[in-house]
């Protein structure tokens, strides 16, 4: 094997199963991701040490390096929870998007993005979407199989669907960053703190500028009065709570069926 | 919601980078985002030179992503399609492409790129990590409910004597509920299922039998349930559902003793035979 010695330690079956059922998912939450790592332990070797879970995806990232495949980290845009992703780097290479839908179907993502990307909220309603069904290339297209593809990319985790609207998934953000970027270079939006993609969260309205919903909630999280870090006039949004692993667990409360925090801003 | 008025054009340029892009079903690089396809054809005429190291680490990648996405649907691979959607003019190099693919797959991901048949220029990629039942619930796909049929029919073609007549399988299926011309909640079109996708899918090989009337086909072993599994294993898999022993069946037994054992010759003394069930893993790094 060529010569990847890095400071990461070294691939295991207990890697090579987490990778290969990291795989079938395409994304997970921290906690998941956490629950596969201790499952690919238990059944390869109870007595290893278990590698801390960051050295752990280090490890298997410097063997996927040359493959321009990468375990990314990133954060859900509505309440900060940690999820990591499969992601493909090389422009050029085979998506697995591309592969798992047909030119109609990719053709009303694309569709779907720019409506989401153009939108002031990150969101795009379901009737505009399908409005837009007559205009997409390849295959004919109804309306009700248009319905029934979207939900499959909600299924895929490509986008997140809350009260008949659209947003973008985590996975989706991280997988096309780069593209969305290059794409919509002058629709794209950044986040005044973490300087990333933005889809979804607030935005002052003074100078405009906009913070992901778990930026603002850092940001902010001592401040009893909150002012933009850009114009310093008066936030007018509700802060967010900062995402607390801990307290998630002890609630124990359902992803799905959690209040769209856009709906909680004035 | 209100919306910017639209203000970018699109240059036909652009259609490359965006996602996907494609047609056929076929995962391909011409229409990944990526603009691999232009880039390709610009190069095509010339003989090729020398590529960098670079260039052909980034084939290499390409070519894992496509085995990898193809096997999902478990259809041996073709020479055929590896060469159009992914290798293009670097086919002179392409033993050496899937050389460097294979050691990858291997090292990293755990499967292991073997040609189904020999000669056969299909391939299909091959778990080096023992199944184990509680890869269920942690797999984001719905895995594969029809193995357990798949392992059934196995069974019933081991224990027969290794081939079967079509009509005794359905004969033995119906007692299970699963009649071949009836939709099956979990198994869908069980005649479709056994004799069009395991049959494609090379985990069975259906042919007709000569000179009978009415006509009958008779099932076998397809090459990829010896890459994947053995006669002990599918052995084992039966005497559990009859809570029985293996040895209860001496024939079959000893069958699949030796059977172990042609496994375990060839190859160089192995970590474990049990992990690896035709050659074994070539020792990586
Ligand atoms: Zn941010
Ligand atoms: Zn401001």
């Amino acid at each position: 094997m060529q010569g990847n010695t890095r400071r990461t330690g070294v691939m295991t079956d207990v890697h090579r199963r987490f990778l290969q059922l990291l795989m079938t998912h395409g994304v997970l939450e921290e906690c998941d991701v956490k629950r596969l790592q201790k499952h690919c332990y238990k059944v390869h070797d109870c007595n290893a040490t278990v590698e801390k879970l960051e050295d752990f995806i280090n490890t298997i990232n410097s063997v996927l390096e040359s493959l321009y495949i990468e375990i990314k980290k990133g954060v859900t845009e509505d309440d900060g929870r940690p999820i990591y992703a499969l992601v493909n780097l090389a422009t050029t290479s085979v998506s697995k998007m591309a592969s798992d839908f047909a030119e109609n179907e990719l053709d009303l993502f694309r569709k779907a993005l720019e409506l989401i990307i153009d939108s002031d909220t990150g969101f795009a309603s379901s009737t505009n979407i399908l409005n837009l069904v007559d205009q997409l290339k390849g295959k004919k297209m109804r309306k009700k199989e248009a319905e029934h593809v979207l939900q499959k990319f909600v299924q895929n985790k490509w986008l997140i669907e809350k009260e008949g609207e659209f947003t973008l998934h985590g996975r989706a953000i991280l997988e096309m960053d780069q593209y969305i970027r290059e794409t919509y270079p002058d629709a794209v939006k950044v986040c005044n703190i973490c300087r990333s993609l933005l889809i979804q969260g607030q935005s002052c309205e003074t100078c405009g500028i906009r913070m992901h919903l778990p930026c603002v909630a850092k940001y902010f999280q001592s401040s009893s009065e909150p002012h933009c870090p850009h114009c310093n006039d008066y936030w007018p949004h509700e802060v967010p709570e900062v995402f607390d692993p801990e307290k998630e667990r002890e609630t124990g409360m359902s992803r799905s069926n959690k209040r769209p925090s856009r709906s909680r801003q004035h | 919601m209100s919306q910017k008025p639209k203000s970018r054009g699109r240059p036909s340029s652009q259609v490359e980078r965006e996602p996907g892009g494609g047609g056929e079903e076929a995962p391909s690089t011409s229409r990944g985002p990526g603009g691999a396809a232009s880039q390709r054809r610009a190069q095509a005429s010339p003989a090729p030179g020398p590529r960098s190291q670079k260039q052909l680490e980034l084939k290499v990648a390409e070519l894992v992503q496509f085995l990898l996405i193809k096997d999902q649907r478990k259809i041996p691979i073709r020479r055929t399609d590896i060469l159009r959607h992914v290798v293009g003019d670097y086919k002179d190099v392409l033993p050496e492409l899937l050389r460097r693919a294979a050691e990858r797959l291997e090292y990293v991901f755990g499967y292991r790129l073997v040609e189904l048949e020999p000669r056969s220029n299909t391939y299909i990629l091959v778990n080096t990590l023992e199944p184990v039942e509680e890869d269920a619930e942690m797999r984001g796909d719905q895995g594969t409910p029809t193995t357990g049929l798949l392992m059934i029919v196995l069974g019933l073609i081991f224990m027969k004597g290794n081939s079967i007549k079509e009509t005794e399988v359905w004969d033995f299926l119906r007692r299970l509920g699963v009649h071949p011309t009836k939709k099956h909640l979990i198994f869908g079109d069980p005649k479709k299922l056994i004799t069009e996708d395991f049959v494609r899918q090379r985990y069975l090989d259906y042919r007709r039998i000569p000179h009978t009337d009415p006509v009958d086909y008779e099932l076998q072993w397809g090459p990829r349930t010896n890459l994947e599994t053995s006669k002990m294993k599918v052995l084992k898999f039966v005497a559990k559902i009859h809570h029985q022993d293996p040895k209860d069946w001496p024939a079959q037994y000893c069958e699949a003793l030796a059977d172990e054992e042609a496994r375990a010759r060839p190859q160089p003394a192995g970590p474990s035979p049990a992990t690896a069930p035709a050659p074994t893993l070539s020792p990586v790094s």
